[in-house]
């Protein structure tokens, strides 16, 4: 089993960064690696047990993922890989938000655990950790960041 | 009940702030509001239910904490107040130091759950949130990062 963690400060409330990845269906608006999202069935973006079904942008595949916990009070969402072109099994991550209180800033953690079932551990490690997550608290900070002086 | 929650990042790693706030009798080295800490009974500062018994630089106050949960794992220490000055019961409050891994530093958060037995609850809780917690927060940042 491998465990993932990366966190990074965003500067930004936590309510507004929790507006922009609330919504299991929005990945890739925001996230660079990502295109093409939808909820299959039609279902809401927060009902438990949705299955979000997006690719990897440039050709890179599709990936179906499932809910499995959103909280509203803890900022914080679970879902897991049922398919998808990495070679993992038993993908699952989290993400959770934390207010920094001292500068109204907020704190993301980006956690997941897998197993690698073929190539490189310390490659899919990389392309998990830094590339998307890493990535997607990079893009968030540009995006949601205020300018500098700003209050 | 009030709940009092702050939190702050600490420019240094996760290990360096821990190795400075872990001993529970250490207070005086990295909060300005502490004057003098000892360990009742002369038990090891990271034996779970140890007391540390301290005083306030402001006033000489005397409070009795016992420690309630210490993890390395977590980087959490959970302890409650025995005694103290001030206007508060059923006080339990925790330390947690959560490594930021851009930039390696340290997300900081102290929390506490207690009731205020006499005055008002917003100048118990603020006092506690920003003059216990941010002023300690603010001293470990210059302890550990030099600046």
């Amino acid at each position: 089993m491998t465990k993932v963690f990366v966190s990074a400060v965003i500067d930004a409330p936590i309510e507004r960064v929790w507006a922009k990845v609330r919504d299991f269906n929005n990945l890739p608006k925001w996230h660079p690696k990502f295109s093409r999202s939808h909820i299959e069935d039609g279902l809401p973006s927060d009902r438990i047990g949705c299955i979000r079904n997006f690719d990897i942008a440039g050709g890179g595949g599709t990936i179906r993922e499932r809910l499995l916990t959103l909280s509203d009070i803890d900022h914080t969402f679970t879902y897991c890989i049922l398919t998808s072109p990495l070679p993992v099994a038993g993908y699952v991550a989290t993400l959770k938000l934390y207010p920094v209180t001292v500068g109204n800033q907020t704190l993301g953690v980006w956690t997941a655990e897998f197993d690698v079932t073929s190539g490189k551990e310390a490659d899919v490690v990389d392309a998990v950790g830094n590339g998307t997550f890493g990535k997607a608290f990079e893009v968030l900070n540009e995006r949601l960041a205020r300018p500098e002086g700003a209050i | 009940m009030a709940k009092v929650y702050r939190s702050a990042v600490i420019d240094a790693s996760a290990d360096r702030v821990w190795a400075l706030v872990r001993d529970f009798n250490a207070l005086p080295k990295w909060h300005p509001a502490i004057a003098e800490s000892a360990i009742e009974g002369g038990l090891p500062s990271d034996q779970v239910g140890c007391i540390r018994r301290f005083t306030l630089r402001s006033d000489g106050g005397l409070l009795r904490e016992q420690l309630l949960a210490l993890s390395d794992l977590d980087r959490t220490c959970t302890y409650n107040i025995l005694i103290s000055p001030m206007p508060v019961a059923n006080y339990v409050a925790t330390l947690r130091f959560t490594p930021i891994t851009a930039g390696d530093k340290t997300f900081a958060e102290w929390w506490a759950e207690f009731d205020v037995t006499s005055g008002p609850e917003q100048a118990t809780t603020s006092d506690i949130g920003d003059n216990v917690f941010v002023v300690g927060f603010a001293s470990i940042n210059k302890l550990v990062s030099g600046k």
